[in-house]
């Protein structure tokens, strides 16, 4: 893709070993002219944190083939769905073969499956690149997200930070997650360098990589942030480590004031964004320096992006104070989802304007505040989920609720004694794919019910 | 303090069922072991055993054998 790899962007694996320049230009056009002998079609393909995933998503992107990440650690039976479904051309993925696939001979390529059967619809010409947004939960839908979108975040987002060539960034974030995609690709638009880091951050060999590379920013979620206080992180003994940046769901105000503190003890910045897979990654920035006066919010506009609530009448304000599901409009707007092969071949559905299904208000100043969501979702761990799903697959159980809590899923169950209780919260990390404390439950004699029946979610989640 | 406190923190924390064999557990090598995994278990000797770990503490945890050294240079003595 003309203008995503710009000259000087660099990726750097554990080991060391650089990849840049005409070097970098030549492996992606290489795997591109791979990508163009395969059939024509979507590419699926797994995205683990390494220097080969990376060049595979870049040759997709340069030959024009839209591109399907998914988590590395997909099952065998997650993939068939999704290949049935949506019908790829290709699955750059390995293990077992998946039904109505047959695997490839291509060296340039890795491991890779051809299709065998009733290829799908040729797909959109402006369709670039496809991301999934929930959890384990439901059959997820695909974002549909355009070149020009894709293109268009990284440089806006490039732009807020002042990223510049002296940049070093650790893929702190799986790269098929959309905040940790849009790291690879915003530092790789301002000619940065990516450091290939598969590593956890509670791990010793990330924090040896981050010092050996002169890592100059870190990019993590909620829950990343609970371990930074844990592992009593300390920016002074990462001298070259100078800005940190939170997206992925609500921080508690108490931990950005805290990282805020950190980093301007020794010279740094935090930066607080708002972002969702559906407008590429991110939506709003708030400027480091304004933390302090505008704690809690999640900042302005990315260049190019527009913020307005729509109080529920239908008529979109920008008065401040107002609340209202947040309406973000910008270049980095999806097209819309896909849920099958045939939604492939649509076009823009959306034409720029995002409804969030978050509430949110803006101050007098343009900044926004996120306050709530108009959905039934809660994040675990950063990591989308539908409560509804959830409230039905514990149908056995009897009357159940789950509610959003802080980055936990809260389930409350009529009745249900510890035993109960514990084998509710392993069934659903379970189904998550998660670990345990990410789930918390509890137990009530009767649950709180609205006038029309149903379960009273507001007066939960004002207990949790 | 009994050992066997440590073995119940460990399966705990990791999701192991009761019996598990901990004690020549490692953090690479075991998939139950990730990062959200390691927080839990942290917080459970940091509460169980009454300490305050060190970042390089939390990091080098990356062991059964680990651990027990750890809160050994904390003074907490544990016996099989």
């Amino acid at each position: 893709m003309t203008g995503l790899l710009h000259p000087d962007a660099r990726l750097v694996d554990a080991a060391g070993a650089t990849l840049g320049g005409a070097a970098l230009r030549d492996r992606v056009a290489d795997l591109a002219a791979a990508l163009d002998r395969q059939p024509p079609g979507v590419v699926l393909a797994a995205m683990p944190t390494t220097v080969d995933a990376i060049v595979r998503f870049l040759g997709a992107l340069h030959a024009g083939r839209p591109v399907a990440l998914v988590d590395p650690r997909t099952g065998a039976d997650r993939l068939a769905d999704l290949a049935e479904r949506f019908r790829p051309a290709v699955l750059l993925t390995g293990g077992e073969p998946v039904p109505g696939y047959r695997p490839g001979a291509d060296p340039r390529l890795g491991e890779h499956q051809r299709r065998t059967g009733e290829p799908g619809p040729a797909p959109h010409p402006d369709l670039a690149l496809l991301l999934t947004t929930s959890g384990s939960t439901g059959s997820p839908k695909l974002v549909r997200l355009s070149r020009t979108a894709v293109l268009a975040n990284a440089a806006a987002i490039a732009t807020a930070l002042g990223l510049d060539g002296d940049e070093v960034a650790p893929t702190s974030l799986p790269l098929h997650y959309t905040f940790g995609l849009s790291v690879l690709t915003s530092h790789l638009h301002a000619g940065a360098t990516v450091l290939v880091e598969p590593n956890p951050l509670t791990a010793r060999d990330f924090w040896s990589a981050v010092d050996r590379h002169g890592v100059t920013s870190l990019a993590a979620v909620p829950y990343q942030y609970e371990m930074l206080r844990r592992l009593r992180f300390d920016p002074a003994r990462h001298p070259r480590l100078r800005t940190l940046t939170q997206a992925g769901g609500r921080l508690h105000p108490d931990l950005v004031a805290d990282f805020h503190r950190r980093m301007a003890a020794v010279g740094g910045r935090l930066f607080v964004m708002y972002g969702q897979t559906e407008a590429t990654a991110r939506m709003t920035v708030l400027p480091a320096d304004r933390l302090p006066d505008k704690l809690g919010s999640v900042g302005r506009p990315v260049p190019g992006g527009a913020v307005a609530v729509d109080p529920g009448d239908g008529r979109e304000t920008t008065e401040p104070g107002r609340t209202g599901e947040i309406v973000y409009r910008g270049p980095n707007v999806m097209m819309g989802y896909a849920e099958t092969a045939a939604d492939l071949a649509r076009g823009d559905d959306l034409g720029g304007v995002l409804r969030t299904g978050d509430l949110g208000r803006l101050d007098a100043d343009g900044f926004l505040h996120v306050t709530g969501r108009t959905k039934r979702i809660a994040k675990v761990f950063g990591v989308r989920v539908n409560l509804d799903d959830v409230e039905r697959s514990l149908g056995h159980h009897g009357p159940v609720a789950a509610v959003a809590g802080a980055d936990r899923l809260v389930v409350v169950a009529e009745g249900a004694d510890d035993d109960r209780l514990a084998r509710i919260r392993a069934e659903v990390a379970e189904a998550l794919g998660t670990h345990s404390s990410g789930v918390l439950v509890r137990s009530v004699d009767a649950l709180p019910l609205t006038a029309t029946g149903k379960p009273d979610y507001r007066a939960l989640e004002d207990r949790c | 303090m009994e050992l066997e406190q440590l073995r119940t923190v460990f399966r705990n924390a990791l999701e192991l069922p009761g019996e598990f064999p901990v004690d020549e557990l490692e953090y690479r090598g075991n998939e139950k072991w990730d990062s959200l995994a390691h927080m839990s278990l942290v917080a459970a000797i940091e509460d169980g055993f009454g300490v305050m770990l060190d970042t390089d503490e939390v990091i080098d945890l990356s062991s059964f054998d680990r651990a027990r050294q750890i809160l050994e240079k904390h003074g907490v003595v544990l016996t099989d």
